[in-house]
């Protein structure tokens, strides 16, 4: 009997926020930066982790079951875990297309779509490349669309989250014409990635994209494929590395062509330095410019 | 006069003179004239020219042209599908997989040998057996080509349909539906599909971690495990951690623990006698409960449950050389345990384990050698589990021990105890190799001691080289 009430109560006080669950730690802060107080938020992968290979733990049904709103990045991204954890979360309310659940990859334009797929092309999403959060342009966007769904679902707290997008977008603003102007220095850099990762970053600001050292995504690199990258990568500067791949490779074809390493984080917390959205795009480019 | 004449001669003459001027003056004003109505002719002429080649031109560019079939076409045809079927609805396709399974295996034991072997107590195949199990043959063997079907049936429930081939046959191995929208975490399932006992009863044999299934699911549940017709309701609790429970009916057909087909069985063996018939049971037949509940400490992911299932018994081997035949009721308990320490995103080191226990009593009957009928009860306490360790030490790799043992199989016939063995064992290693998430290629070495044949017991060795492969739309698998 206790127990119960103990648990009527761990529920009734549950109650009294919007609770959301992300899939990235990335959408986990932009909720947070516009739901504040009012919203109790769920992160499900890591920053550390690679976003495709996310372990869909059992701990994360519990949290799906009582999610009012799951937010997640799509594109296919979160295919690998996902599905599973919304089949046992027993939950109506977040399933796709139902009105807890919101796809962010609908309110960018995606890039690299493929006109036609195979799985002997590696790990291609037919939707496009699903990178998107690093064009720090397309945060202003996703921020309204998290708005929008979080005044539809709490209508009474509208106002409160209105003014939370200000305050974000007005931030936000200031620092991207900072950035914008630090990322147009790299223009014309010759860049090679471990995965097609930071695509959107680049593409942005101009930086040019030799080769990637994965032949094929998700496909680990080769010595073939390494030897090739190798010949045609005169003048590049970097070689672009996340966190969660091994770093031997890179570091070996840096060496090769004279070009340096650059750990770049993808995602809040992938490095200690980006503890948020702002820091992460701090972080991008300080570790670009040093 | 003649001056007269003279001057009418000059005038006459002049006259003439100033006639023949007016007449050429004439001449060349009507040649000027003509002159220019010929340009002028010729001006409007040309002006005509321009202008018919300036219609024929304007003609030209506004007259649709004739080749151009693109406006019939879409006016036919469906743009989007390219095909003349406005009511296709391929976008409504399920989600369909296939998976093969392919292995080369080498045996110390002869193939006719190897399907004689039983477990005392707990397993015995039949002459007319035909059953499913993996890996059967020496040499090269096509487990199964399996295929899958996953789709929504409609905003309120899910289908999904397992459809394994073996090179003769075919089979509807699972086929259920589950709700997408029950409240308050409830969550029902109903038609065909593997039972929730336990951990590894649950997974298909493409998730299975090893070639071959554990001794424990072997002996009581059969090399199909327990699969069954019937309905699930599970609830997944409001915790801030992961409890599930749920109850299952099933109509209990299973070979090694249950059945629902009763019998008649004469009292002698020659069958001169009376047939004394054993009805079927009650019908659904198996009942089985669980609960399952997960929690993480830090990297370390720890999922446990206990399960129970309880039935009654029909189990008819009378058509056999040695005819025999068992009528009772069979509870089973079971415990299982995985603890799974994430390095990183792709490095794991998983513990598993599983412990069984099997609870049955009733009537066996049987022939005395007299070829008299005689009906002993029967009761067996049988007990035993699994338990591995595979370590997920690269992206593509995976090495992994197993151990299997059944260390209690009391059994009693009118209170008798058998003299049955009771460490009936069996380890495996394995090291394999998955290019992607689509393919994989696996190395099973193992010894199973647990076999006999003809009261002794025979070792049996074992090397399996399997492949697996998926195509098409196949979802992820659970933790």
């Amino acid at each position: 009997m206790r127990w119960f009430v103990f648990l009527l109560f761990l529920f009734s006080l549950s109650f009294a926020q919007l609770r959301v669950v992300a899939t990235y730690p990335w959408i986990g802060e932009l909720v947070k930066e516009i739901g504040k107080e009012k919203v109790s938020v769920y992160v499900i992968a890591k920053g550390t982790e690679d976003p495709h290979f996310v372990v869909p733990k059992p701990s994360h049904i519990a949290k799906l079951r009582d999610a009012d709103l799951l937010i997640i990045q799509g594109a296919s991204i979160e295919i690998g875990f996902l599905p599973p954890l919304l089949t046992q979360s027993n939950n109506p309310k977040v399933q796709p297309g139902r009105e807890g659940f919101l796809d962010l990859s609908q309110f960018v334009e995606l890039i690299e779509k493929p006109q036609s797929v195979s799985r002997a092309m590696g790990d291609v999403h037919p939707e496009g490349n699903p990178h998107y959060q690093l064009d720090p342009h397309n945060i202003p966007k996703l921020a309204r669309a998290v708005k929008e769904k979080l005044c539809s679902m709490d209508k009474n707290n509208c106002p409160y989250y209105e003014t939370n997008l200000k305050d974000f977008l007005r931030r936000w603003e200031e620092r991207l014409k900072v950035w914008d102007k630090g990322f147009e220095k790299l223009r014309g850099t010759k860049v090679i990635q471990y995965h097609k990762l930071y695509d959107y970053l680049l593409r942005r600001y101009g930086i040019e994209l030799v080769g990637t050292l994965e032949p094929l995504p998700g496909i680990p690199p080769t010595a073939k494929h390494i030897e090739e990258l190798i010949r045609k990568s005169q003048g590049v500067k970097f070689v672009l590395q996340d966190v969660y791949h091994e770093k031997r490779t890179a570091q070996f074809v840096a060496q090769r062509i004279g070009a340096k390493v650059v750990i770049l984080p993808h995602d809040v917390g992938a490095v200690p330095e980006a503890k948020d959205l702002f820091s992460l795009f701090e972080e991008i480019l300080k570790r670009l410019t040093q | 006069m003649k001056k007269v004449l003279l001057a009418l001669g000059i005038f006459s003459l002049s006259f003439a003179q100033e006639n023949l001027e007016e007449l050429k003056r004439q001449l060349e004003e009507q040649r000027k004239l003509i002159q220019e109505l010929e340009r002028k002719i010729k001006a409007l002429e040309e002006a005509q020219k321009k202008q018919a080649e300036r219609e024929e031109t304007t003609q030209k560019t506004e007259r649709p042209a004739p080749a151009d079939r693109t406006v019939e076409l879409k006016l036919k045809y469906s743009e989007g599908l390219r095909a003349y079927s406005p009511f296709s609805q391929r976008a409504f396709l399920p989600d369909i997989s296939f998976i093969v399974d392919t292995s080369f295996v080498s045996r110390n034991v002869k193939d006719k040998t190897f399907k004689k072997l039983e477990i005392p107590g707990l397993f015995h195949t039949h002459e007319n057996d035909h059953g499913h199990g993996l890996n059967r043959e020496r040499g090269f063997n096509l487990n199964y080509g399996e295929l899958y079907l996953y789709a929504p049936v409609d905003p309120y429930f899910d289908l999904y349909a397992t459809i394994p081939f073996t090179e003769h046959d075919v089979e509807l191995e699972e086929a259920y539906a589950v709700t997408r929208g029950l409240p308050f975490g409830f969550q029902l399932k109903v038609g065909k599909f593997r039972s929730s006992f336990g951990r590894f009863n649950a997974l298909h044999p493409h998730a299975w971690d090893f070639a071959t299934e554990p001794l424990v699911y072997k002996v009581f549940f059969g090399e199909d495990g327990l699969k069954e017709k019937g309905v699930q309701i599970n609830w997944l609790a409001p915790t801030p951690f992961y409890l599930l429970l749920g109850a299952e009916i099933l109509q209990g057909e299973n070979e090694q623990s249950f059945g629902t087909k009763g019998f008649s069985v004469n009292t002698k063996k020659d069958g001169s006698g009376t047939d004394i018939p054993i009805s079927d049971t009650r019908k659904p037949n198996l009942y089985v409960g669980f609960v399952k509940t997960s929690f993480d400490i830090g990297n370390l992911s720890v999922l446990t449950g206990l399960s129970y299932a309880e039935g009654k018994t029909r189990i008819n081997h009378l058509k056999t050389d040695e005819p025999h035949a068992f009528a009772g009721r069979t509870k089973i308990y079971g415990f299982d345990l995985t603890a799974k320490y994430l390095i990183d995103s792709y490095r794991y080191i998983a513990l598993q384990g599983e412990y069984i226990y099997r609870d049955q009593k009733g009537t066996r009957y049987g022939y005395n050698p007299a070829g008299n009928l005689i009906t002993p009860s029967l009761s067996k306490k049988q007990g035993g589990f699994y338990t591995q360790l595979v370590w997920r030490f690269d992206r593509r790799w995976r090495v992994g021990v197993r151990y299997d043992l059944i260390n209690k199989n009391d059994v009693k016939r009118n209170g008798i105890k058998r003299d049955l063995p009771d460490n009936l064992y069996a380890y495996y290693g394995m090291i394999e190799f998955n290019p992607t998430e689509f393919s994989r290629i696996r190395l099973q070495v193992g010894q199973n001691r647990a076999y006999f044949l003809e009261g002794e017991r025979k070792k049996v060795n074992e090397v399996i080289l399997q492949f697996n492969f998926a195509i098409g739309a196949h979802g992820a698998h659970p933790f």
